[in-house]
């Protein structure tokens, strides 16, 4: 499906044409999920704070002064809804003993070993991202999963660059050492 | 960045799939969409109660000023006290155009107008008690 610019749709919402906004939507209702998917780990919550950033958004939107790409500006909405909202529902962290130690454990019936691998790495990132805070979570989630530069995550968060490379850092770390502690655990598992 | 950061990095990728992205739930555009529209009509339909309801408020201000002015004003005689500034603008000479508001408040009310303006009053609060009644399932 071709999406005309989001601009086209803005002003036409603004007209007082409201159907519109579901283009908008259509656009970037999945990234909007994932991201808010990373920060709070869970689909029912995640798709709570998607559809509220959504209505902020519709809101807003005579409120939006085109400084940044509407992309920027939505995300800067679901960014900040889905940190408050983990903030509010702050839940315990997990154990490293919640994650299976074999990927053989993640093999469906059907799936070859080389899948189970893969969805083996996958669970034990989404894990590692549960077991950091939830700003390092949406840090990484657009660092990683979205491309974007240091620059664009500060247009999002508001954080500045500098910033946002230190606590990028602290991040990284604390992901990989989750992750090599589950692969020792993994390895011990095997001998 | 370091070479020990970048070896980091470059670890932490192994394990990131930007491609694995999940579909937005089904039904979300509509379900917002449908949040939208009742908002929407929450907004018009508090609108459009603002607007009526400012005729009856400005008709009993109205009245609430005219009973007032009944009650005070001079009936005819040439007492200026209750306009301080015609009297002002006379002592101090200056050239300003004259207008004879005096004449205007000069006309005697008869006995009876203020009770007039109270029926007013109390049939306009009636008015909008009875369509609040019986037009409230409209809004």
């Amino acid at each position: 499906m071709e999406y005309k610019g989001d601009i086209l749709y803005i002003e036409q919402v603004l007209a007082g044409k409201s159907n519109a906004f579901s283009y908008i939507v259509n656009r970037h209702k999945d990234k909007a999920f994932n991201l808010a998917l990373r920060i709070c780990g869970n689909h029912e919550e995640a798709e709570e704070i998607a559809q509220d950033s959504f209505l902020k958004a519709y809101r807003s939107l005579k409120d939006f002064k085109r400084k940044s790409s509407f992309a920027t500006w939505l995300y800067r909405i679901v960014y900040n809804t889905a940190i408050s909202s983990v903030r509010i529902k702050k839940k315990g962290l997990l154990s490293l003993e919640d994650f299976p130690a074999d990927a053989t454990d993640f093999i469906g019936s059907n799936s070859s070993e080389e899948d189970a691998e893969t969805e083996y790495r996958n669970s034990l990132v989404s894990f590692a991202l549960q077991k950091i805070n939830e700003e390092e979570r949406g840090l990484i989630s657009l660092y990683y999963y979205d491309e974007m530069s240091t620059e664009e995550i500060s247009a999002v968060t508001g954080i500045s660059k500098s910033n946002i490379k230190v606590k990028l850092f602290r991040a990284r770390q604390k992901m990989l050492e989750i992750i090599e502690r589950v692969e020792k655990k993994k390895l011990a598992y095997h001998e | 960045m370091s070479n020990q950061e970048k070896n980091k990095e470059d670890y932490l990728r192994q394990y990131i799939n930007p491609e694995r992205i999940e579909k937005a739930p089904e039904g979300f555009t509509s379900n917002i969409m449908t949040r939208i529209q009742v908002e929407t009509e929450l907004v018009k339909g508090r609108d459009k109660l603002r607007t009526r309801s400012i005729v009856p408020v400005i008709s009993v201000t109205i009245i609430f000023l005219l009973i007032i002015a009944a009650f005070i004003l001079p009936s005819g005689g040439n007492d200026t006290a209750l306009l301080p500034g015609t009297k002002y603008f006379q002592n101090i000479n200056l050239p300003v155009i004259k207008i004879n508001l005096e004449s205007l408040f000069s006309h005697d009310l008869p006995a009876w107008s203020p009770y007039l303006f109270i029926g007013i009053l109390i049939l306009t609060i009636l008015d909008k008690a009875l369509y609040g009644l019986f037009h409230r399932k409209e809004e």
